[in-house]
C-alpha cells in the first residue's frame, strides 16, 4: 500500500485504462477519495477496475467513484471488474444498478417583499373564510343538539370545564391582582396631585370589572385553554383518533368541540368575575397602603360609584371572547396535518389569533356600547 | 467469523412484571437475524436495551465490543455512527424534507461538503427504491412504504456494520414487503452487513433470515436457523408456524 493517502492509481496496459483502487474506501475518507476520483482522467472510455489493492469499500465510496465514471462517459458496458474481492464486486454492481441520474437540488425560491404581503393577506383572507364556514358546522350541530339533547356529553363537558375554569382561577386571580395593584398605584399617584385620591376607587373599579379583567382573563384563558384544546385535537388528529370518531357513526364537532366550546363559555364568566374581585382587592391594598383610604371606606365608595352596568358588561363580553377561543382553537386543531411540526405551527396561531380577536372584539364592543350609550 | 453483539443473562422488571428473564445470545458478523415473539414478550424493549435507549434491570449488551449498558455517552456517540436503526414508523423528522433527512447524519458525523452530500443522497434514495424527486417532499406526504424506504436510508446513511429493524415490513402490502426484503438481504450480502431484526412476517422468515431467535415468557426458547426453530415442539412456536403450514403445503 502506498505510504502517502492514495487511493486510485490509474496506469495505462496495452492502451487500456487500468484504475487500481487501493486501501480503505469507507465514508470517512470520501472526501479525499472524492478529490482524487475529480482529478482522474481517462483516455477512451473503456476502463478496468482492479481490485486487487482494495481492503474495504462501502456505498458511498463505490458511489462517488462511479459517479464520476459515468461523467467520463464510462458506462456499465465499457466498465470492467478485475481481480476484486467477490463481496466487493457486488457491492458495485449494486451501487451501478441503483445509481439514478444525479439528483439537481432545487434553489429555494425567494420571495420578494410585496410577494409575502400578498401571501400573508391571501392566507388570512383563507383563514377567515375557513373559521366562517366552521361557524356553520358548529351551528348546524348545535341545532342538531336542541332537536336530541341526549347527544350532549354532559361527562366530557364537566372535565373540560373543570381544566379550564378550576384550574385557572388561582393564575387568572394572580395576574388581575397585580394588574389592580398597577392601576390603583399610577391612578393614585396623579390623583394625590389634586388631592382626589378618593376618585382612585371609581377608577380601579370600572376599569378593572369593565376592561382590564374580561380582556386579561380572556388572554390567560386563549394561551392556556386554547392551546391545549389545539394541541389535544391536532395530536388527535395525528394518531387518526378523529377519523375513528367519524367511522363510529359519531361526529367530531359533537365529541370534541362542543363540550370544550360549552365549558369555555360557562368558565370564562366565572374566571372574569373571579378577576373582578381579585383586581379590585389589589386597588384596595393600595389605596389603603399609599392613599390612607381605609377599605371600609373603599367598600362604602365602590357600592355608591360602580355601576352594576359596568359588571355586566365585563361579564357579558365573556362568553363572547370564550366562544371566539373555543371555535378558534377547536378548527386550528382539526386542521392540523399529519405530522408533529404541524400541531406546533397551529397551536401558535391559535393563540395568537385568540389574543388579536379578542381585542379586536373588545374595541367593536367598546364601540358598539358607547353609541348605544351603555 | 466475529461476535458484534452478545447479549448475556438480560433481566428486565417493570415493577412487579418480569419481561426477560435471562436472555442470552450472540449475533455474528454478516448475518441475518430474527427476533420473534408474541405481542408483549418485550421484543422491542430488548431492542432498545441492545442500542442503549433502555437499561435492562441487570445483564449486559456487549455491541461492536463496547459495554452498552455501562459506556458513557462519549463512547456511545462513538458507537452511534457504527449502527444504524429503522423505527417501526420511521421517525422520520416532520420538520424536514426527505432528503434533508437523510442528510442529517451526514451532516452531522461527517465532514462531506454540501456538494458532495446532496449527490450522495439522491443515491440513498435510489439506493432503497425511491426516486431521486422524493427527496423534496415532506415526511407527510409519503406513503407507509415510502416512510419505511426514507427511513432505511437515513440507517444506511453513515454505512453501518449493524443494521436494527423494528418490524421493517409491518404496513407494507405483499409486493412492497417482499421488495424491502430483498433490498434487506442484497445490502447485507453486498455490504457485509449485520442485520438485526423484530419481525411479525412469517414470509420474511423464510426467505431471507439466517437465524431465528424465538422469545417467550422471558426467555429464549428456540435459536437457530427458521427450519430448525419450525421443527421444535414448544407450543407457541407450534401454534406460530401452523399459522402458516396449510398455506404452505398447498404450494409445495
Amino acid at each position: 500500500m502506498a505510504e502517502a493517502p492514495c487511493w486510485i492509481a490509474p496506469e495505462l496496459e496495452s492502451g487500456a485504462n487500468i484504475l487500481y483502487l487501493q486501501g480503505r474506501w469507507r465514508l470517512a475518507h470520501v472526501p479525499g477519495i472524492a478529490a482524487e476520483v475529480a482529478a482522474l482522467r481517462l483516455a477512451g472510455d473503456h476502463c478496468v477496475l482492479d481490485g486487487s489493492r482494495l481492503e474495504e469499500i462501502d456505498t458511498a465510496a463505490g458511489f462517488v467513484l462511479l459517479h464520476r465514471l459515468a461523467e467520463l462517459g464510462c458506462i456499465a458496458r465499457t466498465v470492467e471488474v478485475r481481480q476484486m474481492a467477490e463481496a466487493h464486486a457486488r457491492l458495485l454492481t449494486l451501487v451501478r444498478e441503483r445509481m439514478a441520474a444525479p439528483s439537481v437540488a432545487s434553489p429555494t425560491r425567494h420571495r420578494g417583499a410585496i410577494e409575502r404581503v400578498g401571501h400573508a393577506v391571501v392566507l388570512v383572507g383563507r383563514i377567515l373564510r375557513a373559521q366562517v364556514s366552521f361557524l356553520g358546522r358548529v351551528g348546524v350541530e348545535l341545532a342538531a343538539l336542541l332537536r336530541r339533547p341526549g347527544l350532549f356529553r354532559l361527562k366530557e363537558t364537566v372535565s373540560q370545564f373543570e381544566t379550564v375554569t378550576l384550574d385557572a382561577i388561582g393564575i387568572a386571580a394572580l395576574v388581575t391582582f397585580l394588574i389592580g395593584i398597577v392601576f390603583a398605584y399610577l391612578l393614585g399617584v396623579q390623583a394625590q396631585r389634586y388631592g382626589a385620591a378618593i376618585f382612585v376607587v371609581d377608577g380601579v373599579g370600572l376599569a378593572i370589572c369593565r376592561e382590564l379583567s374580561p380582556i386579561l382573563v380572556a388572554v390567560i384563558v386563549a394561551g392556556r385553554s386554547g392551546a391545549a384544546f389545539t394541541a389535544q385535537i391536532g395530536s388527535m388528529k395525528v394518531q387518526e383518533e378523529t377519523d375513528a370518531i367519524r367511522t363510529l357513526g359519531l361526529s367530531p364537532i359533537q365529541v370534541l368541540v362542543v363540550p370544550r366550546l360549552v365549558a369555555i363559555m360557562t368558565g370564562l364568566p366565572l374566571l372574569v368575575f373571579v378577576g373582578d374581585l381579585a383586581g379590585i382587592a389589589g386597588g384596595m391594598l393600595i389605596a389603603s397602603l399609599q392613599l390612607d383610604i381605609s377599605p371600609t371606606a373603599f367598600l362604602a365608595r365602590l357600592h355608591t360609584v360602580l355601576p352594576l352596568k359596568a359588571v355586566v358588561v365585563g361579564l357579558v363580553k365573556a362568553p363572547v371572547f370564550a366562544a371566539f377561543i373555543a371555535l378558534i382553537a377547536c378548527r386550528m386543531g382539526l386542521a392540523v396535518a399529519r405530522d408533529a411540526r404541524s400541531v406546533g405551527e397551529n397551536t401558535t396561531s391559535t393563540v395568537v389569533q385568540s389574543i388579536v380577536w379578542v381585542i379586536v372584539l373588545d374595541a367593536i364592543f367598546a364601540v358598539v356600547l358607547q353609541r348605544l350609550g351603555i | 467469523m466475529e461476535t458484534v453483539l452478545e447479549v448475556r443473562d438480560i433481566v428486565t422488571r417493570f415493577g412487579a412484571d418480569v419481561v426477560h428473564d435471562g436472555v442470552s445470545f450472540a449475533v455474528r458478523r454478516g448475518e441475518v437475524v430474527a427476533l420473534i415473539g408474541g405481542s408483549g414478550t418485550g421484543k422491542s424493549v430488548l431492542l432498545k436495551e441492545m442500542i442503549g435507549l433502555m437499561r435492562p434491570t441487570s445483564g449486559s449488551v456487549h455491541l461492536l465490543g463496547t459495554d452498552v449498558c455501562r459506556s458513557g455517552e462519549e463512547e456511545m456517540n462513538g458507537l452511534r455512527r457504527r449502527f444504524g436503526m429503522l423505527f417501526q414508523d420511521g421517525a422520520l423528522f416532520s420538520s424536514l424534507s426527505v432528503a434533508e433527512n437523510i442528510a442529517v447524519p451526514l451532516r452531522e458525523h461527517t465532514d462531506l461538503p454540501d456538494a458532495l452530500i446532496a449527490p450522495l443522497v439522491g443515491f440513498k434514495l435510489s439506493l432503497v427504491g425511491l426516486s431521486p424527486d422524493t427527496g423534496r417532499k415532506t415526511p407527510a406526504e409519503l406513503s407507509g412504504g415510502m416512510r419505511k424506504r426514507v427511513a432505511l436510508a437515513r440507517a444506511l446513511a453513515l454505512e453501518p456494520e449493524i443494521l436494527f429493524l423494528d418490524e421493517p415490513t409491518s404496513g407494507l402490502d405483499p409486493i412492497g414487503a417482499r421488495a424491502f426484503d430483498s433490498l434487506v438481504r442484497t445490502l447485507s450480502d453486498s455490504l457485509g452487513l449485520t442485520v438485526f431484526m423484530v419481525t411479525h412476517d412469517l414470509d420474511t422468515l423464510l426467505s431471507i433470515i439466517d437465524r431465528t431467535i424465538a422469545l417467550s415468557t422471558g426467555k429464549v426458547i428456540a435459536d437457530g436457523p427458521v427450519a430448525a426453530v419450525m421443527r421444535s415442539d414448544h407450543p407457541w412456536i407450534r401454534e406460530y408456524f401452523s399459522a402458516r403450514a396449510p398455506h404452505e403445503e398447498g404450494s409445495r
